[in-house]
């Protein structure tokens, strides 16, 4: 079944106030992730992106009645607590492939819930997550810090059409 | 009693995790058997009887949606009860795979006690459905 397909330049249709709001929204989100699954306390923080070009980070593209991609960046310090505490090992029982695997999962489980609360009547699809250098454009995105206990952790997403589907 | 449990998902420290709060929540966890996608899964239910299956959707070489389309063209969905735990809350991917014949859909993230509480009640309304 054909679709009508149309394109939006996302970012120069957004108000100030939804502006507000969808960033509000991905802070919260991404705080109660960490908490509920991730058993690490996250709060908002200042924007300071001198960390960006050596943080650990992952880009989950999504399609469907959204199009778009989120971006996550992790200090590398804030990486071994996430990781053990969501195995249930200690830090130091945690492997490297391991650690890898619980951020690509802390990515697609905070764009799932990040998008779902966004736009709760669309259609979505995620494409598995895949970690990259930091790409992530300064314009054109929601985005938010959060500090943790140990390390920071940034998210941005872009979206970049709206495709109404029949 | 103990209950056997399938966990259908494709991220290895995903089904960990599963796996552990199960255990944490105090849900009564007896054996239980992993498989990364809806293929295996099946293969898995040819070898092992389960009283409950929670699956993911998105998944390689058969994904969520297939999976249940399988369980249901097999019978398994009426003596099973599956649960979906996903990523996505948006509610046209809910209705999708309750009508498919999910018994239950979890959104991630979920704590321990609020996934105990839905396997709980995805085996309450399936022992009351048969007494």
């Amino acid at each position: 079944m054909p679709h009508e397909l149309e394109h939006l330049e996302a970012a120069g249709q957004r108000d100030a106030g939804q502006e507000a709001e969808f960033t509000a929204t991905l802070g919260r989100l991404a705080g109660e992730v960490l908490e509920t699954m991730f058993f690490a306390e996250a709060v908002a923080a200042e924007c300071e992106h001198g960390w960006l070009p050596d943080a650990v980070a992952v880009r989950v593209d999504f399609e469907g009645s959204h199009c778009g991609e989120m971006w996550l960046a992790l200090t590398p310090a804030a990486i071994p607590s996430i990781a053990s505490a969501f195995l249930g090992l200690e830090p130091e029982e945690t492997g490297e492939e391991q650690s890898a695997q619980v951020i690509l999962e802390l990515a697609n489980i905070l764009c799932g819930a990040v998008l779902s609360s966004l736009w709760p009547e669309s259609r979505l699809l995620l494409d598995p997550p895949k970690s990259t250098a930091w790409e992530c454009p300064d314009e054109g995105v929601w985005h938010c810090c959060l500090a943790l206990d140990e390390g920071a952790l940034a998210i941005s997403i872009r979206l970049s059409g709206v495709k109404e589907l029949a | 009693m103990a209950y056997s449990v399938l966990i259908v998902d494709d991220s290895p420290v995903m089904r960990s995790f599963i796996r552990r709060v199960m255990r944490l929540s105090g849900f009564e966890l007896g054996e239980c058997w992993e498989a990364s996608n809806g293929e295996e899964a099946l293969s898995e239910l040819k070898e092992h009887a389960v009283d409950v299956i929670l699956t993911d959707i998105n998944m390689p070489k058969m994904n969520g949606e297939e999976f249940l389309r399988r369980l249901e063209e097999m019978g398994t969905l009426r003596s099973v009860p599956t649960l979906v735990i996903s990523t996505d809350a948006t509610k046209n991917r809910i209705l999708r795979m309750l009508s498919l014949g999910a018994d239950g859909y979890m959104t991630k993230p979920f704590s321990p006690e609020s996934l105990r509480e839905e396997l709980e009640r995805v085996l309450g309304a399936r022992n009351a459905s048969r007494a």
